[in-house]
């Protein structure tokens, strides 16, 4: 198994592929629904400061997921 | 979910047909509806909610349209206010075609809203906006295929420019009166067979016909708790129990929520249709904006920017307020003294009240209007160029310990020129428990108003820096109270998923429109309110009820803040215009020199119970309109608890220091 990583652990500019969601039903299925599911690519477009908000580029635009919605982002990095 | 019959609008005599648009957030959906409707239309909230509803009518030949703009969402699963309303509304109210419009720079994303729609089994049509910025990105969309593969119409569209608008009203017309309804689009087999056994079981249940069966067994699929308890009511506990047999089997063989699964389903058919009608080529020059936009969010260049915008902002109201504000009174002024001479032999009692009325609306035009106008032209400046999203990025963190995002701070900032516009603003916040955090602690920041009698009496009489101090002093208490707000309030913080849109260059022209509509409804709404509202107070002092209620106050005033009896009719009239505490005080104590009858102690006693203790009657009037009466009074009483127990806690704590 490789080794799996949230999204707030990430610099800028990496890309990913998104593995798992951790977080409770609602949570979970906002994410599904702005386009963040498993199997989704993302890259990384900017951290804003540490424990700061993550900017991502997913399914062709940019969100922003605060820090705590980050976390909840498992990962695995692809090549 | 109830059931209501068609809105009363649908009688209204001459309208053929009407349009509800429907879209994500910043996808040009206002600016579509503002130039369909041009100035026919009505700004309001949607029944007993702070979101806002705007409706209006656009004349296409001999036919009259009715259009009203949804709120912007993501999807109908009524996660939030918005979708909630987006919801109900296409249910329930069966508009006659829903127009969808979408983002062509970002076709993925938008295309899942579009799908929960063609669920819903209504007359449809899909717009795509932006094509010139798609274009400038190096998206080409293939207009005719994508209509194919949804089977409904597709109307490319430019709204800033008013270029598809016949072509989104012609073909709108069309499909309406066909009332052609579109095919729902078709999971996996595994969901498919899912919902074919909850459509068997649904069979007898007698559901009404506004609610698609399809749907529904998709909804009970994705556990929808609104959908589940419908089914509940028309007796389908049967149902219900299969529904939770079947979304078991989903999670269990996807090892995810089955919601997750249904949504992951969404986007795998819209990334078949995208990859067909969608090519893209890689834009040469994105280098320039991608650098504006790592400036306006980086921490280090960011929090420079923020502040240069804001006081140039800030600057800029006060400049341009003050300009309007002082040429309005200048043109007012001969008016005044030929209207005191006319009514000047009337009764008593009818000067003041007319004297009222037309302190109200002196109020309205000087106060209100001169900071709206320029407020308004600057929140959809920031609004529409896309950077009022980056700003909440930006202080993100700082805000959450309020329980805010960062977006809040802006009409927080803009109630230091006055605390209507800061109301208004609270619009802007993104959930319903934001905006009520907002909208109460945008009552207590120091307006101009406040200002005045800030610098006035303790500036004035004690000093600068003493003035300074109970400024900083109000602003520890803005977010004193936003951190016990957060504790207290019942619901959960909202977490931060928010689309960036691309930073854009707005058009005036739209940017114009908008305000001259927002404008238009303080003009004809608040204004007269406030007219009569003070002329009510002027009323209620000339039969003598302020006398009574001061003389009632006297004792309690003395005991509860150590302040001497003529202090209470100030703050009476105060509630019409902050700085009318200043004034009235110096009238009512009957001196020209406060230091004769008041203390330093009861100064800062008096200043800080004037700033806090109640809204003005136009900001409670805006607030009423924005959060509703009920809202607005229960402010109002939390407000005038903290001013009893700042006002009582700062007498007691200063008698200590100073006598």
């Amino acid at each position: 198994m490789t080794d799996l990583l949230s999204l707030d652990m990430l610099s800028d500019g990496e890309e990913v592929e998104v593995v798992k969601l951790a977080g409770g039903r609602g949570l979970v299925t906002r994410l599904a629904e702005m386009g963040i599911t498993p199997g989704t690519r993302v890259k990384i477009i900017r951290r804003i400061g540490s424990k700061g908000p993550v900017e991502i580029y997913v399914r062709g635009s940019t969100l922003a997921l605060g820090w705590g919605v980050a976390r909840r982002i498992m990962v695995k990095r692809v090549k | 979910m109830c059931i209501r019959r068609r809105s009363a609008l649908s009688i209204d005599r001459g309208v053929a047909i009407r349009l509800a648009l429907a879209g994500n957030a910043n996808v040009g959906k206002s600016t579509l509806f503002n130039m369909l409707t041009g100035g026919s239309q009505h700004i309001g909230n949607w029944p007993g909610k702070t979101v806002e509803k705007a409706e209006g009518y656009v004349k296409l030949g001999p036919n009259i349209i009715y259009v009203v703009d949804l709120p912007g969402s993501y999807s109908l699963s009524a996660y939030s206010e918005e979708e909630l309303i987006v919801r109900e509304y296409l249910l329930t109210e069966e508009p006659d075609v829903i127009v969808n419009v979408v983002d062509a720079t970002a076709l993925e994303r938008n295309l899942y809203l579009t799908l929960q729609l063609l669920e819903l089994e209504k007359p449809m049509v899909l717009v795509i906006n932006l094509m010139d910025e798609a274009r400038r990105k190096g998206i080409e969309i293939d207009i005719d295929l994508l209509s194919k593969l949804l089977g409904i119409p597709v109307i490319p569209c430019i709204a800033t420019r008013g270029i598809g608008l016949i072509d989104i009203l012609n073909v709108s017309l069309k499909v309406a009166r066909e009332g052609s309804r579109p095919k729902p689009p078709i999971y996996g087999l595994e969901v498919e067979e899912a919902i074919a056994s909850l459509l068997a079981e649904m069979k007898d249940l007698p559901i009404p016909e506004v609610y698609p069966r399809r749907w529904i067994a998709v909804r009970l699929l994705e556990d929808d708790p609104k959908v589940e308890e419908m089914i509940a009511m028309f007796g389908g506990s049967k149902v219900l129990g299969l529904a939770d047999l079947l979304r078991g089997k989903l999670e269990e063989s996807h090892g995810e929520p089955s919601s997750v699964v249904i949504a992951s389903e969404r986007y795998s058919l819209i990334g078949r249709i995208s990859s067909q009608v969608q090519t893209v080529r890689i834009p040469m020059k994105q280098s320039i904006t991608d650098r504006i936009d790592d400036i306006t969010v980086r921490t280090s260049t960011g929090i420079p920017l923020l502040t240069l915008t804001l006081s140039l902002l800030l600057s800029s109201m006060f400049f341009v307020g003050g300009f309007l504000s002082s040429t309005i009174e200048y043109i007012l002024n001969p008016i005044y003294s030929i209207g005191g001479g006319l009514i000047e032999t009337f009764p008593p009692w009818i000067i003041s009240i007319i004297s009222g009325m037309v302190y109200g609306l002196v109020a309205g035009l000087t106060v209100v209007i001169p900071y709206i106008l320029p407020f308004y032209v600057t929140l959809f400046l920031l609004e529409d160029s896309g950077y009022l999203p980056r700003v909440s990025l930006l202080l993100d963190r700082y805000m959450h310990r309020m329980g805010l995002h960062g977006r809040a701070l802006l009409p927080l900032i803009l109630g230091f020129t006055c605390n209507v516009p800061a109301c208004i603003g609270c619009r802007i916040v993104e959930s319903e428990r934001g905006r009520i955090i907002t909208s109460l602690l945008s009552l207590l920041i120091p307006c101009s108003a406040r200002s005045i009698v800030v610098l006035g009496l303790i500036g004035r009489y004690i000093g600068v820096y003493t003035a300074l101090a109970i400024y900083i002093f109000e602003i520890i208490l803005v977010f004193l109270v936003g951190f016990v707000m957060d504790r207290i309030l019942p619901g959960e913080r909202l977490a931060l998923i928010m689309e960036v849109p691309s930073l854009r260059i707005p058009s005036l022209n739209v940017i114009l429109r908008k305000t001259w509509l927002r404008l238009r409804e303080y003009l004809f709404i608040v204004i007269p309110t406030l007219t009569l509202g003070s002329g009510t107070v002027a009323f209620m002092d000339a039969v003598g009820v302020s006398e009574a209620l001061a003389t009632a106050l006297d004792r309690f005033m003395n005991a509860a803040f150590g302040l001497p009896g003529f202090v209470s009719i100030p703050l009476i009239f105060g509630f019409l215009r902050k700085e009318l505490a200043l004034i009235m005080l110096a009238q009512a104590a009957g001196v020209d020199d406060l230091r004769l009858v008041l203390t330093y102690r009861q100064m800062i006693v008096f200043t800080l119970l004037t700033v806090i203790y109640i809204p003005c009657l136009a900001t409670f009037i805006a607030l009423a309109r924005e959060q509703g009466l009920k809202r607005a009074l229960a402010f109002s009483s939390t407000t005038i608890m903290l001013a009893f127990i700042v006002g009582s806690a700062s007498n007691a704590i200063l008698s200590l220091i100073i006598p």
